[in-house]
């Protein structure tokens, strides 16, 4: 209800007042700009490069981190050897790596998935290190027991028993990966909706700008919400396991 | 000190020696990666020359405005929609449609609104911190036990007094973890406004001693930011123990049961 009150009140606002217009176009016209842009290929274009980069940078961060988690978190000398080093970096706001990136990479693609990558590796990669740090000895010795070999109870054993901890790693860095991939397009960018959303602020396209903000956010959304159903599929052994549990 | 912590430190001071010595060797070109006694040599000129700290003081001034202001905002709404059911669907909407915006797209937004200002960091903190502060509170304040409540209704306490004396400290743990976790998205997001429009801050900093191939000064920089980020994350812990005693106690008594 009050929602709905607001969008009307913004609305009409925004009609009568010439001088909130240009801050605060009427809504309607956010959405007329919004299916214009979409309908002349515009916006689906600065869309579609903004996904291909965040699926790099995602993808492959997600699977650097599981690797390396699982790593760490297994031999107890690579979690000793390295815990400093990534004590050092992780309280390190991960957009200041922007910088360091374009120096090495210049401005295009490759310095974009690389911000991405180093940003969203750090929330799965701290949490399949816990998740197979906390899992039960007895867990890896009953394997042994019947003599499964290494990569068989990484298989069997490890990564179920973890999958719970990097399912909620991978979902935090789902929307890091979106923030950063906005943020150096915004920084050091010609492509791709962050630059869109700030390249028509500086040219005053304020409806242009709520479009792009909009479409934005349904991307994250989206993404969302597939992880979700992702999740939700992957994990159905897990909710079996559980409800035999609680019964 | 144990002995895989030493190890790992060991380790660390091992990849500081192995960078300098290959910096110096030229191995790699020293305009993108320079030797990291250069680092500290141009990090502690800049700290005693007053540059960083004043970078430092006008980010974290930005910084604690959105942060406080934030807290102040979204705790005392968080309870109001824990505690009444109409509140609650008066606001779910708009924290539906708000809530999956990336903070980085609203500065476009608050640069349209505020220009160039501190105003337009300060707004940009403020609506990033909201969701973690906001939906925790909710959350905390929704899993009171009803016992709780009901027995401090039945003592005939005012609602003033039972959300000052029940509500908050039974939802303290969780309206913590929301302050704490709002922690650094604050510095990432003064960072990323300060890169985008902005001249000063330790972010415009950063990106403007790269754009001048100041790369030292770049590193230092970068350095700073490491150990603001440390550094807020220790002040939050020593003022939570301070501030909440009997709190800290109360965790470790759940951790031990």
């Amino acid at each position: 209800m009050l929602f709905a009150l607001l969008l009307l009140m913004w609305e009409f606002g925004s009609r009568l007042s010439p001088a909130l217009q240009s801050y605060l176009p009427p809504v309607s016209r956010i959405f007329r700009s919004l299916a214009e842009l979409v309908i002349s290929g515009q916006l689906v274009s600065h869309l579609m490069i903004t996904l291909s980069r965040f699926l790099q940078g995602y993808l492959l961060a997600a699977s650097i981190a599981v690797i390396l988690g699982i790593v760490l978190g297994y031999f107890r000398l690579a979690h000793s050897l390295f815990e400093a080093v990534i004590e050092f970096l992780r309280p390190m706001p991960s957009v200041a790596i922007i910088p360091v990136a374009v120096l090495l990479l210049g401005i295009g693609d490759a310095m974009i998935v690389a911000v991405t990558v180093y940003a969203s590796v750090w929330p799965v990669l701290i949490n399949t290190m816990d998740g197979v740090r906390h899992l039960e000895r007895t867990l890896i010795d009953t394997g042994r027991t019947f003599a499964l070999n290494r990569r068989k109870i990484l298989w069997l054993v490890v990564l179920p028993a973890a999958a719970p901890y990097i399912v909620t790693g991978l979902r935090i860095s789902l929307s890091i990966a979106l923030i950063l991939v906005t943020t150096a397009e915004m920084i050091a960018g010609s492509r791709g909706l962050g630059f869109f959303i700030l390249d028509q602020e500086r040219s005053m396209n304020s409806s242009n700008m709520y479009a792009g903000v909009i479409l934005v956010s349904a991307l994250g959304y989206v993404l969302n919400r597939l992880f979700v159903l992702g999740e939700g599929w992957a994990m159905q052994w897990r909710r079996g396991m559980l409800a035999q549990e609680s019964v | 000190m144990r002995a895989s912590k030493l190890n790992g430190l060991l380790f660390f001071l091992g990849l500081l020696i192995v960078w300098e010595l290959v910096a110096q060797a030229r191995l790699i070109n020293p305009l993108v990666v320079p030797p990291l006694s250069r680092i500290l040599g141009v990090f502690s000129d800049l700290v005693w020359s007053g540059q960083i700290p004043l970078q430092v003081a006008s980010s974290m001034k930005r910084a604690a405005a959105g942060y406080i202001m934030a807290a102040v905002v979204f705790i005392p709404l968080g309870i109001l929609m824990g505690l009444s059911q109409s509140v609650y669907r008066l606001f779910e909407v708009i924290v539906e449609m708000l809530r999956p915006v990336p903070p980085p797209v609203m500065i476009p937004v608050a640069m349209l609104f505020f220009g160039l200002e501190d105003e337009m960091k300060i707004f940009v903190i403020f609506f990033s911190c909201a969701w973690p502060i906001l939906l925790n509170t909710l959350d905390g304040t929704r899993n009171v036990d009803r016992v709780l409540l009901n027995t401090a209704r039945t003592f005939g306490l005012s609602r003033w007094k039972i959300i000052w004396n029940i509500i908050l400290p039974a939802a303290s743990p969780q309206i913590v973890t929301g302050l704490k976790v709002s922690l650094p998205i604050t510095l990432i997001l003064v960072v990323i406004s300060e890169m985008v429009g902005s001249t000063d801050g330790i972010g415009y900093f950063i990106l403007d001693s790269q754009r001048r191939f100041r790369v030292a000064q770049m590193y230092a920089g970068m350095l700073t930011l490491a150990i603001l980020g440390y550094a807020l994350n220790q002040f939050f812990n020593v003022l939570y123990r301070l501030l909440m005693p009997w709190h800290v106690g109360l965790m470790r008594m759940k951790d031990a049961a």
